[in-house]
């Protein structure tokens, strides 16, 4: 009986230790484990349908500062990322960087064509959400608030989310990666009327 | 104390076996679940992409004479392994009709249909169920090929179906152009710093976060106490009458975004919008005191504000766009009976509900209906375009209704108090959002009083306005 106490306080201490180094390894694994660079899949044509498929299944992928990889398991593989730092390849990507590739852009912001995407292809574009605010790049445009449709934007300074749809009250139904705590999901937002967010729109989609 | 005691311990070394052994035996479970874990990862991470199949629908509320509306049914649909975000699958759907709650619901098969690249399921009402003075209930199931259950739209079904109601008799009102620059700031009653100490409120932490703290507040009936929700510290904060300093009250919530509803008794039910993987977001119910008095998952994905009623907390939840009752009896409901029990109005006391649509740019649509029939109804226009609409409530016979108004430069809010078959007043406030709130948390009205939630750049504050008329 004597050895038992310190066998289990030696056990706990260390397999605390050992789970919490590899936890915090395991959070900063996840684009390295499962990520690549392949290249884009252009396509002919882009419908505001088939980006609500590519926003869709982002849901419940998590948030990643500067990041654009991730799975479709449902689930965040890297919660709990740090807060302050925007290179700890935790999984999701973060809002602008979902938006480019839901709207399928292209590296290239002269380039208005169509680019797909693979959901663990880690790219998050060119743009960040004050880029896009200022309607930035080739494909992208700004527009009337009172105009926006299914998968246009609502862009400030520091955020942006896509409208899934529109609601009786006059809100939304915003898609977005809003941070590490939220993750990626369709919550309910006023952006529409906030003067901090200008409607955005990707061109060329197909009727 | 004895000499035993002072006495140096002996090293023996006998005793560093069993520790050495834990460290071992440590090293070895880290190692088999940490791979474990990495494994199974590695297996999701190349798992083929999953179905997609989701459907939303604006719901013909409250409609104008000679309108017929056409329901439309925005659908998304991709089976399971397809990468390819631009190959649907295919789906159909039935939407059911009655004009008597007391009838049969009679089936229609929907009509698929596109817009603007978006795949739809469409259908047009029938003239006779358009043309009954009563309106009529409809929903809707969508089905898909596979192992996906067919969405119901609303969540209810024929339990809770969507109420279309006409208002042959709104009354018409015009607010032409707003004027902006005039708002008012109304009287300050509650006031907290940005910080970490007992009387401030705190921000969410996240450098790539917009400011985000005090994402909701209620006044209680008796309009003495102010309950500021400091979801970054986790507690509540009540501001009694004159009293200098908050009272804290630690609760045992996510936060993140969440909505406040006070009761009559000082307890509270807090919104949150964040679920576990797989979930929908939980009510969370406390005594005065911060104990948790029950948990519940709300209905649907998407809750959007939580009011309490004469019968209990009731929560705004999407995409079936109903208010749905959290709590029967004194009891937390369960998701599927919250479903079975919504409503498309707002209930607001003596059997009463407030239906609210706004369409279009600058149209807003709103009806007191009493024993499930439209009492008085509102038809207003405004020639510069309309936001959300945060609060429609009764205040004695009169209908107060506050709405944002936008441009692309600047936004206020406009309160409207409807009086009868005019407007009554109309006033503005500003919108004061500094830091994020909750989407629909910013006003609150007891008795006469209208209390806005503000925030800039030093803290979050309420503000007051006496909406009693001369």
């Amino acid at each position: 009986m004597s050895g038992a106490r310190p066998f289990a306080v030696s056990l706990a201490v260390t397999l605390g230790l050992a789970l919490v180094g590899a936890t915090a390894a395991y959070h900063t694994r996840f684009v390295a484990d499962n990520c690549n660079a392949a290249a884009p899949t252009p396509t002919s044509y882009i419908t505001r349908d088939g980006s609500a498929t590519v926003a869709l299944r982002a849901r419940f992928e998590g948030y990643q500062w500067a990041g654009g990889c991730w799975n479709d398991n449902d689930r965040d593989d890297s919660p709990n990322d740090p807060h302050e730092d925007p290179a700890t390849g935790g999984e999701g990507g973060d809002c602008s960087g979902f938006t480019f590739k839901v709207w399928r852009e292209s590296l290239d912001q002269s380039d208005s064509g169509f680019q797909q995407w693979g959901m663990l292809r880690n790219v998050h574009g060119p743009y960040t959400a004050a880029a896009f605010k200022a309607g930035a790049g080739a494909p992208n445009i700004t527009v009337s608030k009172s105009v926006l449709t299914k998968m246009d934007a609502l862009a400030s300074d520091g955020h942006i989310g896509l409208i899934y749809a529109t609601n009786p009250d006059g809100t939304d139904q915003i898609i977005e990666a809003k941070g590490e705590d939220y993750g990626t999901n369709i919550w309910t937002r006023t952006y529409r009327g906030s003067s901090s967010y200008t409607g955005v729109r990707r061109t060329g989609w197909s009727a | 104390m004895s000499q035993q005691g002072r006495r140096p311990r002996r090293f023996d070394r006998r005793r560093l076996v069993p520790a050495l052994l834990g460290v071992l035996a440590g090293c070895t479970l880290a190692s088999v679940t940490v791979g474990l874990g990495s494994s199974a990862v590695a297996q999701r991470a190349h798992s083929e992409a999953g179905a997609v199949f989701d459907a939303t629908h604006l719901p013909a509320l409250l409609r104008l004479p000679g309108e017929r509306p056409r329901l439309v049914y925005d659908v998304h649909c991709v089976p399971e392994g397809v990468d390819d975000p631009e190959r649907g699958c295919d789906v159909d759907g039935t939407v059911f009709f009655r004009e008597d709650s007391r009838e049969a619901f009679r089936a229609q098969k929907l009509q698929p249909s596109s817009s603007f690249g978006m795949r739809q399921l469409t259908a047009t009402v029938p003239i006779d169920v358009a043309s009954d003075t009563d309106g009529y209930e409809y929903y809707a199931e969508i089905r898909t090929g596979g192992r996906a259950a067919p969405i119901l739209l609303p969540a209810g079904g024929a339990h809770a179906p969507h109420r279309s109601l006409p208002l042959p008799n709104a009354s018409t009102v015009e607010l032409g152009s707003h004027v902006f620059g005039n708002a008012d700031p109304g009287e300050r009653v509650v006031f907290a710093r940005w910080g970490d100490g007992p009387r401030d409120v705190g921000l969410e932490p996240g450098r790539s976060l917009p400011a985000i703290g005090a994402s909701a507040f209620d006044v209680t009936d008796d309009g003495k106490v102010v309950v500021l929700l400091d979801e970054a510290h986790r507690r509540a904060l009540r501001f009694e009458g004159h009293e200098p300093a908050p009272t804290s009250v630690s609760l045992a919530i996510d936060g993140r975004l969440a909505d406040l509803a006070t009761d009559m008794d000082g307890s509270m039910y807090v919104l949150e919008s964040v679920a576990a993987p797989g979930r929908t977001p939980l009510v969370r119910w406390f005594d005065r005191a911060g104990r948790e008095l029950g948990v519940v998952e709300t209905a649907e994905r998407t809750p959007a504000e939580i009011r309490s009623g004469s019968d209990g907390p009731v929560v705004l939840q999407h995409p079936s766009h109903q208010w749905m009752p959290v709590a029967d009896g004194g009891a937390l409901s369960p998701p599927r009976a919250q479903a079975r029990k919504a409503a498309v109005g707002r209930p607001v006391g003596a059997g009463r509900q407030v239906v609210v649509l706004r369409r279009g740019a600058g149209e807003i649509l709103a009806a007191i209906l009493a024993g499930g029939r439209v009492q008085r109804s509102w038809r207003i226009r405004s020639d510069t375009p309309l936001g959300d609409v945060q609060l429609a409530e009764p205040a004695g016979n009169r209908l107060v209704i506050v709405s944002r108004v936008f441009t692309h430069a600047t936004d206020e809010f406009t309160v409207l108090v409807l009086d009868g078959h005019r407007l009554g007043r109309q006033f503005s406030t500003p919108s004061d959002e500094w830091a994020e709130a909750a989407p629909l948390g910013r006003f609150r009205l007891v008795g006469h009083d209208l209390y806005r939630l503000g925030s800039n750049a030093s803290g979050a504050f309420v503000a007051r306005y006496d909406l009693e008329m001369p």
